[in-house]
């Protein structure tokens, strides 16, 4: 069974190359409890990237979160890909890695997108035992994200939420859960969200992403995690109850396209704040 | 496990290949789903090269590239954990989709080696005082076994158009009208040149040079002595030109950085 992570409870953005000279200038530190950065970009032998990476480092607590770990994957993991997440780790001394529940690539090609898995019991053996390896491999334990989806199986056997709980439940790992996606697959499945957040393990989650999607134009199309605009209404009140049954624990703004000036950002990562102290004191009375 | 590898396998070849039929059982909700995967494997990929390869984009104009990518993609499916190696070998794919049009591809070489070594090792260049240092004494013998090592993934090949005067054509700021707008100016070479691409600490720089260095420079990374490399000079050369350019050839290297070490003899 790998470490414990400890909770943290601040809140945080994710890093992206448009905001580099705002984290690097030295006479104004950007308010933000950590940074989160995606593993694959450091994931290099050496210049500007990783500089800059280690600059932001001696300011803030970072997170490393990946996209291509591919658990899911019945290919196996990738040794290579293992070896250099572990060296960057290493390196930075992240508050923890992330990654996702989906899978990305086969022996012989890479997708580059986070595709769903059958929710069987065969494939949760499968993430189960990849997520064992990785975790001895890389020395420390993970977090699992719950993608969005844009279409379920057949033959599923269990729930998203059972399904990301029995992962958690047997390989030790933590919970990344992005509100959004929930929001979107909830929409996409039909499912309740609540009933999400009640199933998870919230004593696993560690983080949370929040970040924005494309509407549908009719009321059932398929809405699509685009992660590039604003946060809409209905997945602050989602984050509302998954902090009442969560407590305090890491909030992000993830927004991975059409990014806006850092204020911006910041301005939404205020709203999360102002979230959390509502519920904080909701919880208390 | 044989039934889930085998299911993602055709999964994978479905949002590659959307002639594929979707599997039996699979209802129009699941078939919309597959839609969206498909959109953002092409998009994501298309994307990732155009990223990579933003000059030709901006030389080709949008349409072009993107229908190059999307070709290329076909060709040669990514297979790696990063993104960035989507690009590999798409200035061979360019080169035959403009064959009438080198500069493309050799525009293309260029950002991708340039790509290579933005992330390479760290290394600092031996100067002109620390290479002399190291050769101190040095006999013929010596300088006939005279091995280097470059710094890492430096790159180098022969270009028969002027890349300079392109590379200076697409640093003009972006019109309004964006790519389409962009006028290219053919600039053909007299004679080949080589190329090589290296960094200058952070930055990934080219450098163009005497088309023989290309030979030398490929002999000298697999580990030719600069003594074989002086014989290859004078085949091409003569062997009084040989002499006087491979002393030049080493000082233009210094000068540029390209040298991270002189190996022990062996």
């Amino acid at each position: 069974m790998p470490a414990d992570i400890p909770a943290f409870a601040g809140f945080g953005l994710g890093l992206r190359t448009a905001h580099y000279p705002d984290f690097l200038d030295q006479t104004a530190r950007v308010p933000v409890d950590f940074v989160e950065v995606i593993s694959e970009n450091f994931m290099l032998d050496g210049g500007r990237p990783l500089r800059i990476l280690e600059q932001v480092r001696r300011d803030h607590p970072v997170i490393l979160h990946g996209v291509s770990l591919s658990v899911g994957s019945a290919h196996g993991l990738d040794e290579d890909y293992l070896a250099r997440l572990k060296a960057l780790a290493e390196r930075i001394a992240p508050l923890w890695l992330s990654d996702h529940l989906c899978w990305t690539r086969t022996s012989a090609h890479n997708s580059h997108d986070l595709l769903p898995l059958p929710l069987t019991r065969a494939a949760l053996d499968l993430v189960c035992a990849n997520v064992d390896h990785a975790q001895e491999r890389l020395g420390r334990p993970l977090l699992l994200e719950n993608p969005s989806s844009y279409l379920t199986f057949p033959e599923d056997e269990l729930t998203e939420w059972h399904f990301l709980s029995e992962i958690a439940r047997r390989t030790g790992c933590y919970l990344l859960l992005d509100v959004n996606n929930i929001y979107v697959s909830a929409h996409n499945h039909g499912f309740a969200a609540a009933d999400y957040l009640a199933g998870i393990p919230h004593d696993r989650v560690r983080q949370i992403h929040l970040a924005g999607h494309t509407p549908g134009i009719a009321p059932d199309d398929i809405i699509i995690d685009t992660h590039d605009r604003a946060v809409a209404d209905g997945v602050w009140d989602l984050y509302a109850q998954a902090l009442a049954l969560l407590g305090p624990v890491a909030t992000m703004i993830e927004r991975d396209g059409n990014v806006p000036p850092l204020d911006e950002l910041l301005g939404e990562l205020d709203t999360a704040r102002r979230i959390a102290a509502q519920v904080a004191g909701l919880c208390a009375a | 496990m044989i039934a889930l590898a085998a299911m993602q396998t055709a999964f994978l070849a479905q949002i590659r290949d959307e002639s594929l039929p979707l599997p039996a059982g699979w209802n129009d909700r699941a078939a919309a789903g597959m839609a969206i995967y498909r959109n953002n494997y092409r998009t994501a990929l298309v994307d990732a090269l155009r990223e990579t390869y933003a000059r030709t984009a901006r030389w080709v104009g949008d349409d072009a590239f993107r229908q190059a990518a999307a070709h290329h993609l076909i060709l040669l499916p990514p297979a790696s954990w990063t993104l960035d190696a989507a690009g590999l070998e798409f200035d061979q794919t360019l080169a035959e989709v403009f064959a009438q049009d080198p500069e493309v591809s050799e525009l293309a070489w260029t950002e991708w080696a340039m790509l290579q070594v933005f992330g390479a090792r760290d290394a600092e260049p031996l100067d002109a005082a620390s290479f002399a240092a190291a050769t101190a004494g040095f006999g013929e013998a010596e300088w006939d076994g005279l091995r280097l090592h470059f710094l890492p993934r430096l790159a180098t090949r022969l270009i028969t158009q002027d890349l300079p005067a392109i590379w200076q054509q697409l640093e003009a700021p972006l019109t309004a009208k964006e790519d389409n707008a962009f006028v290219r100016v053919d600039a053909p070479l007299a004679a080949p040149l080589a190329c090589h691409v290296y960094r200058e600490g952070e930055q990934p720089v080219f450098v163009t040079a005497p088309a023989y260095e290309y030979g030398a420079l490929t002999a000298m990374l697999a580990d030719a002595s600069f003594g074989a490399v002086c014989e290859l000079l004078a085949q091409q050369l003569g062997p009084d030109a040989a002499a006087q350019e491979a002393g030049a050839m080493l000082g233009r290297w210094l000068h540029h950085g390209l040298i991270e070490a002189v190996l022990p003899p062996r």
